[in-house]
This record gives structure tokens, C-alpha cells and sequence, in this order.
């Protein structure tokens, strides 16, 4: 009895420095043939704010469903804290969800709808009023708490789902574009709201968006999703210098990017046909594959077409498509073929002026800046 | 007239401001008022008067002191009872299939629903006689298999009344339940599971309480209609167990008594309206007045 103790304890010990406080291992769920969630592997550390960004489809709700146990799994493993979740039903799991339309209780006034969890875990009548008017204050809802929930605005209700989910004190809090329904202004300062708040209280939250700016400002690292699998998780800096796959080079911040076949390969140089003709990249690929090259903008400059190319810049020329100021910066975009993109980021808005729609224009960027991926038969 | 004037007029008599919209009620509650409350009232009135036209409650004391008609108001009040108890049991996870199911499955449901109403209660109550009657399909099937002796006597009795006024009188519990069901967001019971509350918690706590108006509208309808049903019970059960509408038609195509037959209508139309208002009460209270 005391040995298998102090070998339960000794073995967590070893275990909990390097296993993660959330860890997701293959899991996969299919709605009939359609595989939504595939083999996908996810971990977040204990007291952690991450981001889980993707466009609409990709499978994100999804993925919090299987953590919170909406949805069963078809395959793979939750771990919560060192406990196996996978098997429990969501009301056992103590993990709470802020849903998108905040599927506040209509019936309920705003005071019981934050306490219906603990009502829901059997606890005092006493207990639940003090807890209440606690998490009420932390959202700053308290002079509402006997408003029935239809009375008040989006984001009032907001912070009524965000205080309902808190107030049970989860394992875990999953956030599903909790902000996606309010306006620009409002978003912004939630956003900084639930971070102080999520910090003080130490909360391991995942916070669901396909904002892009929103998983900036709110998380430390952002897993990118796509067609039900995760591309790529990292920081902020590591997603926009070095994008692991050419769906995260265009989900995450703006990117010139040109589709070409290699011609040649030789001493880690690729030479890429492109529709701007042909360029000499870093890189080891194939001759005949199909590769997409991206740079990010602010690595281009625009040139005059006439200068003399140093050897160590990749340089393409094209017309000017169209120029975008945005004050303290310009975005030069040059005509390109389909689903080509080429784009410029010069600072300052002086560039607005001195250059015209329709000039021909030459784009240099150093040959190491180039990014390069497989391009797939997608 | 003065629903459109400016608000001068409006600050001098503000009680006489009508809500525009209610005008579109005008043409419906005329209608029921000319076909159906002035007739209502002169029966009501016609109750309280003796054959030679004066002031009298000769007739409900006759009702009254008639063991055969309390045991008559009793069966209808138990057969109304019991026949929606088992539409809303019946109906209840009805209503839920049918919001949840989508596409063709959803039109076949409500089809289903519907259909049956348009064949008419009479052809249905003759052909449960069919199946229901001593050599008919049940009782040959349940003596072919030796469960039976002796046919079983499956028509003319309290059951077959509850059973088969139930299933006339469903669709009158699902529509009003699926009509709130419909409404409620799916997201709910879920979130609700998340939040620790277990499947009885949820069902108790959040779908009941949110379905709760459609029950309630569900038993209104079902009640009135079972309360004063007279085609299904001549068919079925016939003179032997009589309802509360018999008495009232006996009363006046064969006794010729004008103020029994109103008596027993008044008293019919009091229970039904006990039921109504009963029920529109607990939409607004029970539900915390949120509904
Ligand atoms: N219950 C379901 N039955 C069938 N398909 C479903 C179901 N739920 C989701 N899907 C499908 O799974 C895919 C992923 O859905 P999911 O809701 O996880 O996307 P999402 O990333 O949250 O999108 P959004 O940003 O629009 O909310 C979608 O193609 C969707 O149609
Ligand atoms: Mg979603």
C-alpha cells in the first residue's frame, strides 16, 4: 500500500517536468467519411494562454469539443494534469467552455446563470452567493446580477460566459472565438481584459479564433490549423520569419508568393521557372517539382529596373499593379500571374507618391529571405 | 384614430393609446365574438332560466343531485385527464425528434403528424371498431397465439376511449412543443454539460424548464379537446360509458330540455377554462416570467 504510494508519487515526479499540463495524442474524429480532426498531436503547458488560429472549417470548435468531451473521439488520447480524460463524459471533465454565441441560460437571470455550475456540483446555497458575486466582480458585472440575460448587450453577455466558465475553477478553460460577435473596439479591450484575467487567476486556457491580429495580441503561441490537422505551433516571431508550410506563409501576415517548377538543383541552390522568369533560390529540391516561393514583404524592395542586380539578390521585374498607403507604411503590389502575389512593405508614405500604377517596377530581396515549399497537388 | 396623433394628444390620455398591431386581431375576435361568444352567452344565460322563462338553479341543482351524471362528469374529467398524460408522454420526445431531425426526415415526421388529421375522426374511430371488435384483428391474433381464452372485450371500454382520443388528439402536443423545442439553442445542453451538470441536471434544470411553455400550451389544447370530445366516444364506447358532450346532446335532441343541456355545457365550459387559464398562468410564473 505505502510502496505503491510513494511509487505513484515518485513516478508523477519524474513524469510531470516534461509532460505538458494538456496534452492531446492522436486524436482524430470523422463525421461519416469526412475526417474533421486527423491524427492530431496538441500540448499546452500549465498556466498557458495559446491561440488555436485557422479559417472556418478547418476543425477547430471541433478540437475543443474532443478536449472538453462534446464529441467523443474516434482515436487518440486527453490528458489533463496527468489524468487520462479521454473516456469521461464532459460533465466529469472540469473542463469549461465559453461558447461562441455564449449559450447563456434564458431562463436564468445573469446571478444564476454563472451559479449553475456549482449549483450543478451540489454545492451550498451560501457558498454558490458568495462565489457568484465574486466571479460577477471580476468581470465587472456585479451591478447586473439580477438582469435576466436577454437584457443585456453582446458584451455584457460576454463577460457573463466567460464568469459562468470561471467560476467552477477548471482544469482547463477553452475559449471558442469568444469575441467574434462584438465590435472592433469592444474586441480589443476584452481581449487585454481576459488576458490580465486569465494570468491572475493562472488559468491553461486555448482560446479559438481566425483572427489573426486577435491570436497575436491575446496568446504566447499560436497553433495554425488547417484542414484538420495542426501546421504549425510557435510564437508569433517563429510563425511570421520562419512559416513551417506554405498555408501558414499565407494564413499568418502578408507574403509575396510565387508558384514555379525547378529547372535545376545543384550545391543546395535551387533555379526556379517562375512567370517573372527564372530565380536562384537556396534550397534542396528536385528538378520538376513544383515549389512555392514566398518572402515576406518588408524583405522586397522595389527598384529601378534599370540598375545592375548585386549577385547576392534575387530580383524579378513586373508592372505596378497597386499601391496601398497605410501611413507609416506603403504595400507595392505588382501585377502576377494566378494565384501569385507579389507585394512590397516600404516605410513611410512617400512611396505613394513618387510611384504610378502601370510603371515598371523591379522587386529585389535577398536570396536568403527566399521561403520555399513543396507545392502539393493541392 | 387616435393611435397615429402626436404625442401632445398621446401625453394627455396616455391609457387610451392602443398598440396599432392589436388592430390586426380586430377581424379574428370580431368573428369569435359573434359566432362564438354571444352563443356561448345566451347558453349561459338560458342555464339559469326554468322553462317558463324566469330566474332559476333548478338546473344545476338537478345535475348535481344525479349520481349517473357525476359519474359521467368524473369519466370525462379521468378520460381527459389520462388521454393527455399519454399524448405529452408520447409527444414529448416526439417533438424533440422531429427539431433535431433535418431535410426529408423532418417533412416525413411532420407528415406523419399532419396527415392522419385530414382522414377524419370518423373514418379512424370506425376502423379501430374493425380491428378492436371481438372477432376483429387483435383478439383473433391474440387467440391464435393461446393468450388469450375468450376475446378480450377491447371496445367499448374506458381504455379504448383514452387510447384512441390520444391518438387523435397528438398532434395538438407536438406542434406546440416542437413549435418551442425549435427555439431553443442547441448549444445549450451542452454547455450545460460542461459546466458539470449531469443528463438529469440538464433535463431538469434547462430543457424542461425551456420546453415547459409548449407543454403547457400542448395540455391546454389536448384537455379541451378531450374534455369535450363526442364523436370519438359514440363510436367507441357508445351510450354504456357516456361523456359529459353526450349528456349534453342527449339533453337537448331527446329530453328537449334546453336548461340541462346548458347547465352541463356551462359546467363543461367552466372546467376547460379552469384548464386554459391554469395553464397560460404557469407559462408566466412557473417559467419565472422569462419565457
Ligand atoms: N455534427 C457534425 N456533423 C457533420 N459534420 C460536422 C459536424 N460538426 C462539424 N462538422 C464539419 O466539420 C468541419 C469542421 O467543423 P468545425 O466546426 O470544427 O470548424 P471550425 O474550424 O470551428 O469553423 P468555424 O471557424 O467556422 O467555426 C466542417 O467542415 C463541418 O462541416
Ligand atoms: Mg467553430
Amino acid at each position: 500500500m505505502l510502496q505503491q504510494t510513494i511509487g505513484g508519487v515518485a513516478a508523477q515526479q519524474t513524469v510531470a517536468p516534461s509532460a505538458p499540463y494538456l496534452s492531446v495524442e492522436k486524436i482524430a474524429k470523422a463525421y461519416r467519411e469526412t475526417r474533421v480532426v486527423e491524427d492530431l498531436d496538441f500540448a499546452v503547458e500549465r498556466g498557458e494562454l495559446v491561440s488555436l488560429l485557422g479559417p472556418s472549417g478547418c476543425g477547430k470548435t471541433t478540437l475543443l469539443r474532443l478536449i472538453s468531451g462534446l464529441v467523443s473521439a474516434d482515436a487518440g488520447r486527453v490528458v489533463v494534469g496527468g489524468r487520462d480524460i479521454t473516456r469521461l463524459p464532459a460533465h466529469k471533465r472540469n473542463v469549461s467552455v465559453v461558447f461562441q454565441n455564449y449559450a447563456l441560460f434564458p431562463h436564468l437571470n445573469v446571478r444564476e446563470n454563472v451559479g449553475f455550475g456549482l449549483k450543478a456540483r451540489g454545492r451550498a446555497k451560501a457558498g454558490i452567493h458568495d462565489a457568484v458575486t465574486e466571479a460577477l466582480q471580476l468581470v465587472r458585472m456585479e451591478a447586473f446580477a439580477d438582469r435576466p440575460v436577454s437584457a443585456l448587450s453582446g458584451g455584457q453577455q460576454q463577460r457573463v460566459a466567460v464568469a459562468r466558465a470561471l467560476v467552477v475553477e477548471p482544469d482547463l478553460l477553452l475559449l471558442d472565438e469568444p469575441f467574434s460577435a462584438l465590435d472592433r473596439k469592444l474586441r480589443e479591450t476584452m481581449q487585454v481584459e481576459l488576458k490580465s484575467l486569465l494570468r491572475a487567476k493562472g488559468m491553461t486556457a486555448i482560446f479559438v479564433t481566425h483572427d489573426q491580429e486577435e491570436a497575436l495580441a491575446v496568446s504566447s503561441r499560436i497553433a495554425v490549423m488547417n484542414a484538420g490537422r495542426i501546421e504549425q505551433y510557435a510564437d508569433p516571431v517563429t510563425l511570421y520569419t520562419r512559416p513551417a508550410t506554405g498555408f501558414v506563409l499565407d494564413f499568418v501576415g502578408l507574403s509575396t508568393r510565387i508558384a514555379g517548377t525547378v529547372s535545376k538543383s545543384e550545391s543546395g541552390f535551387i533555379e526556379v521557372d517562375t512567370a517573372y522568369g527564372v530565380v536562384r533560390v537556396p534550397g534542396r529540391f528536385r528538378p520538376g517539382s513544383k515549389v512555392l516561393l514566398g518572402v515576406r514583404p518588408e524583405r522586397i524592395r522595389p527598384v529601378s529596373p534599370d540598375a545592375a542586380p548585386a549577385d547576392s539578390e534575387v530580383r524579378i521585374t513586373s508592372m505596378l499593379a497597386d499601391v496601398m498607403c497605410l501611413g507609416s507604411k506603403t504595400h507595392l503590389y505588382g501585377e502576377a500571374a494566378e494565384d501569385d502575389r507579389l507585394v512590397s512593405e516600404v516605410s513611410g508614405a512617400q512611396a505613394a507618391e513618387s510611384l504610378l500604377p502601370g510603371e515598371s517596377v523591379a522587386f529585389e530581396w535577398p536570396r536568403e529571405a527566399t521561403l520555399v515549399y513543396p507545392l502539393g497537388a493541392a | 384614430m387616435s393611435v397615429a396623433l402626436p404625442s401632445a394628444e398621446a401625453t394627455r390620455r396616455p391609457r387610451l393609446r392602443v398598440d396599432p398591431f392589436v388592430l390586426l386581431a380586430a377581424p379574428g375576435l370580431l368573428y369569435l365574438a359573434i359566432l362564438f361568444a354571444l352563443p356561448l352567452a345566451i347558453l349561459l344565460f338560458r342555464s339559469f332560466q326554468a322553462s317558463d322563462g324566469t330566474f332559476s338553479i333548478a338546473g344545476y341543482i338537478a345535475f348535481f343531485s344525479d349520481p349517473h351524471n357525476l359519474s359521467v362528469t368524473w369519466r370525462t374529467l379521468k378520460v381527459a385527464i389520462l388521454s393527455t398524460l399519454l399524448c405529452l408522454v408520447l409527444a414529448y420526445p416526439t417533438a424533440f425528434a422531429l427539431a433535431r431531425a433535418r431535410g426529408i426526415v423532418q417533412s416525413l415526421i411532420l407528415v406523419a403528424m399532419v396527415l392522419p388529421l385530414s382522414v377524419g375522426v370518423i373514418v379512424k374511430a370506425f376502423s379501430w371498431s374493425i380491428v378492436l371488435r371481438s372477432d376483429g384483428i387483435v383478439n383473433q391474433t391474440l387467440l391464435a397465439l393461446g393468450l388469450v381464452e375468450a376475446p378480450v372485450r377491447l371496445l367499448f371500454t374506458e381504455t379504448a376511449l383514452v387510447i384512441g382520443s390520444a391518438n387523435v388528439f397528438l398532434p395538438f402536443m407536438v406542434l406546440p412543443i416542437y413549435a418551442v423545442v425549435r427555439q431553443i439553442d442547441p448549444e445549450l445542453s451542452p454547455a450545460a454539460a460542461s459546466l458539470g451538470a449531469g443528463p438529469f441536471f440538464r433535463f431538469f434544470q434547462v430543457v424542461l424548464p425551456l420546453t415547459l411553455p409548449g407543454v403547457i400550451a400542448g395540455v391546454a389544447f389536448v384537455f379541451s379537446l378531450a374534455i369535450s370530445m363526442y364523436v370519438i366516444p359514440s363510436l367507441l364506447v357508445g351510450e354504456r360509458l357516456s361523456t359529459m358532450s353526450m349528456l349534453i346532446a342527449r339533453s337537448f335532441l331527446f329530453f328537449r330540455d334546453a336548461q340541462l343541456g346548458s347547465t352541463i355545457s356551462a359546467i363543461l365550459l367552466l372546467m376547460a377554462v379552469i384548464v386554459v387559464l391554469g395553464s397560460s398562468y404557469l407559462v408566466r410564473h412557473v417559467s419565472g416570467g422569462r419565457a
